[in-house]
């Protein structure tokens, strides 16, 4: 009898359905399951909807916060000089210069450095009053700060006792909103003095870091801002350490010098680059947060998934017993239910991505944000963790599908 | 593995059968031992409850004996795992049910092409061979109807084609005409016993009709969870 050596244990070999009607079936067998498989899926939709959108929006909100710091430079050192608030303020002496050709050689990583005085005006051209904020600061300025001219030169050592300014952008702008187009020549008006306009700068964009933006300020010498206010007083030295390597030690380095020049001050060095690491790495602990809650309303998705496997099994249990007859092996039974409950994971997890690319991207696009940029963990980790707790809440009733015996199944209800 | 008669295609020796009810057990088969030899016919009778759909679900590889021996084709059955159990009933047996027991989501090709799909048989074959059983039931016109939308012997003959479709050595059929008219059981009982004539597909039937026990070649009579040989001209 040729059949006989048909069942021995090697002939399992080869024997069960094939891949393709493996994953065909399930889906059939969904898609005639009609509304409940829908609302199973929805659950998983909505999971999967919550995670990506909610990575992708996160994402997105650092990339908005880090654009707006990204304008700090990364090897920008910024040293706060402030008068200690303990009151023994009119004991100290205001100090309107520095020599930052002796700092460069007391901390050779520094390339350029330059000191700030700040005070604010009005600032009258043709007859056009402007209050703006005038900035005092050394010929280095445009080193530290990668400041470009629009129009005309910038202020050199030479420049240091004329009565030459630079407008920032905005400044110019805001005569030429007026009618009045500024250029170099110009003769401004501040406080009692006239003062010739050299250059105008090209924007900057904002640095949160700076006392003041260059964009909104009118730029003098250091030297000249006495002919502004009675005794000018430093309030920043802004350096600048290409060598990221050496970026943190700079640091007190700067401290220690600036506090040697200015005794009885209180000194603070802000790193803006390690300052964008910790804005990135707590905008990413609440990315997580939010992806954490998203997976929560997946729980809930999976628990909807397990609760139409649990019906699906007990409905079918006749079709299981039929399926086991005619020559099912337990595994293929646990196959067909679990792939069904995959199957069902995987369209949620379709759909809820797509819809939650697409809410991130209409609160990105309302936010006013710059472009949408997507984030490259959202997606697999979307549908990834979705697919999981069907898989993970599909195994249950597999497994209790697959126990059942034939005649078990086969008996009726 | 002993092979015992290598002319039986079913062996069953000193079988037991127990159901739990609660905590005590109630036995539904005492020492039943017979055989079937390679290409008979045999009815199985009794009343309802006597045992023989236990009887029938343990030459089917659907039950466990609680003891005794159960061979089939020469392969010692009896302690088989369920994998092993679910390969040889898929290559052995063909099952005909009382309520056809069709998938109701599958047209009658797919149910049919089933039995080779878990066989591992790509579907454009299995089909195939699906159409060809349909042929033979005369049913080919009624290949993508569901059950639903077929008559009981319809549906009954569909079976067929599904149960012979894997070229089973054993038809089992449990109570096949129970659902059915008398004119259609007669036809279905003509065809299960022209397959055992023409392919020579060894044929047990359960039924408590008498007159279709007639019609095979041997009857095996179930009371009280034994059996008795009840011969026939």
């Amino acid at each position: 009898m040729p059949r006989q050596t048909a069942i021995t244990p090697a002939s399992s070999q080869g024997y069960g359905p094939s891949w393709l009607h493996q994953v065909c079936e399930p889906v059939e067998n969904l898609r005639q399951l009609g509304r409940r498989a829908v609302l199973a899926l929805l659950g998983i939709a909505v999971g999967c909807t919550a995670v990506v959108a909610l990575l992708n929006i996160g994402h997105n909100a650092e990339r908005e916060a880090m654009n707006v710091f990204r304008g700090m430079g990364s090897d920008l050192l910024v040293a706060n000089v402030q008068i200690p608030g303990s009151g023994r303020s009119e004991a100290l002496q205001n100090i309107a210069t520095l020599d930052t050709d002796a700092l460069r050689k007391a901390v050779p990583d520094i390339t350029a450095a330059a000191p700030l005085v700040l005070t604010s005006s009005d600032a009258r051209l043709r007859g056009h009053v402007l209050s703006t904020t005038i900035l005092g600061s050394s010929a280095d300025l445009p080193v530290v700060l990668d400041l470009r001219l629009a129009q005309g030169r910038f202020l050199s050592r030479f420049d240091a006792h004329s009565t030459h300014v630079v407008l920032g952008a905005n400044v110019a702008a805001e005569w030429g909103n007026a009618g009045i187009h500024a250029q170099p020549g110009d003769r401004v008006q501040i406080g009692g003095y006239l003062f010739q306009v050299i250059g105008i700068l090209q924007p900057t964009g904002q640095n949160p870091l700076l006392p003041a933006p260059p964009d909104d300020a009118i730029l003098l010498p250091l030297e000249g801002m006495r002919r502004i206010i009675p005794s000018p007083q430093i309030t920043s030295i802004l350096a600048r350490n290409p060598n990221g390597a050496t970026l943190a030690q700079t640091s007190p380095a700067l401290q220690q010098w600036v506090e040697s020049r200015m005794p009885g001050y209180e000194v603070n060095v802000q790193i803006p680059r390690l300052l964008l690491e910790g804005m990135a790495k707590q905008s990413r602990l609440f990315s997580w947060l939010l992806a954490g809650l998203g997976s929560i309303a997946l729980l809930v998705g999976g628990i909807g998934v397990m609760n139409v496997m649990v019906m699906n099994v007990a409905e079918r249990r006749r079709e299981i017993g039929v399926r086991m007859a005619l020559g099912a092996r337990p595994r293929d039974i646990a196959r067909l239910f679990l792939l069904e409950a995959v199957v069902l994971a995987a369209s949620g997890a379709l759909a809820g991505a797509m819809v939650g690319l697409l809410m991130a991207w209409a609160f990105v696009h309302y936010s006013g944000w710059s472009d949408f940029s997507l984030s490259a963990t959202a997606l697999p980790l979307g549908i990834g963790s979705a697919i999981a707790t069907g898989l993970f809440f599909g195994l249950s009733p597999a497994m209790a599908a697959a126990r059942l015996t034939p005649v078990q199944a086969l008996r009726d209800a | 593995m002993q092979r015992v008669h290598d002319t039986d295609l079913i062996r069953l020796e000193n079988i037991t059968h127990a159901y739990a009810t609660g905590a005590s057990s109630q036995a539904v088969l005492h020492g039943v031992s017979f055989s079937v030899p390679t290409g008979q016919s045999c009815a199985i009778v009794g009343a309802s409850g006597s045992g023989k759909s236990t009887l029938l679900n343990l030459i089917g590889l659907l039950d466990e004996p609680t003891s005794g021996r159960v061979l089939l084709a020469g392969e010692e059955m009896t302690n088989a795992d369920a994998e092993s159990r679910a390969i040889a009933r898929n290559r052995i047996i063909g099952f005909v049910f009382q309520s056809f027991n069709l998938l109701p989501r599958l047209d009658a090709l797919d149910n049919v092409a089933l039995p080779l799909l878990y066989r591992g048989v790509p579907q454009p074959q299995a089909r195939q061979a699906a159409l060809t059983q349909l042929e033979r039931v005369g049913l080919s016109n009624r290949s993508h109807h569901r059950p639903a939308d077929m008559s009981g012997g319809q549906r009954q003959r569909v079976a067929i084609a599904r149960a012979l479709v894997g070229e089973p050595s054993l038809l089992l059929a449990d109570e096949p005409t129970g659902n059915l008219d008398s004119q259609t059981a007669q036809d279905i009982i003509e065809l299960l016993l022209s397959l055992n004539r023409e392919y020579g597909t060894t044929l047990v039937v359960v039924t408590h009709d008498t007159g279709i026990a007639d019609r095979m070649a041997r009857c095996i009579q179930v009371r009280d969870g034994r059996i008795e040989e009840a011969e026939h001209a």
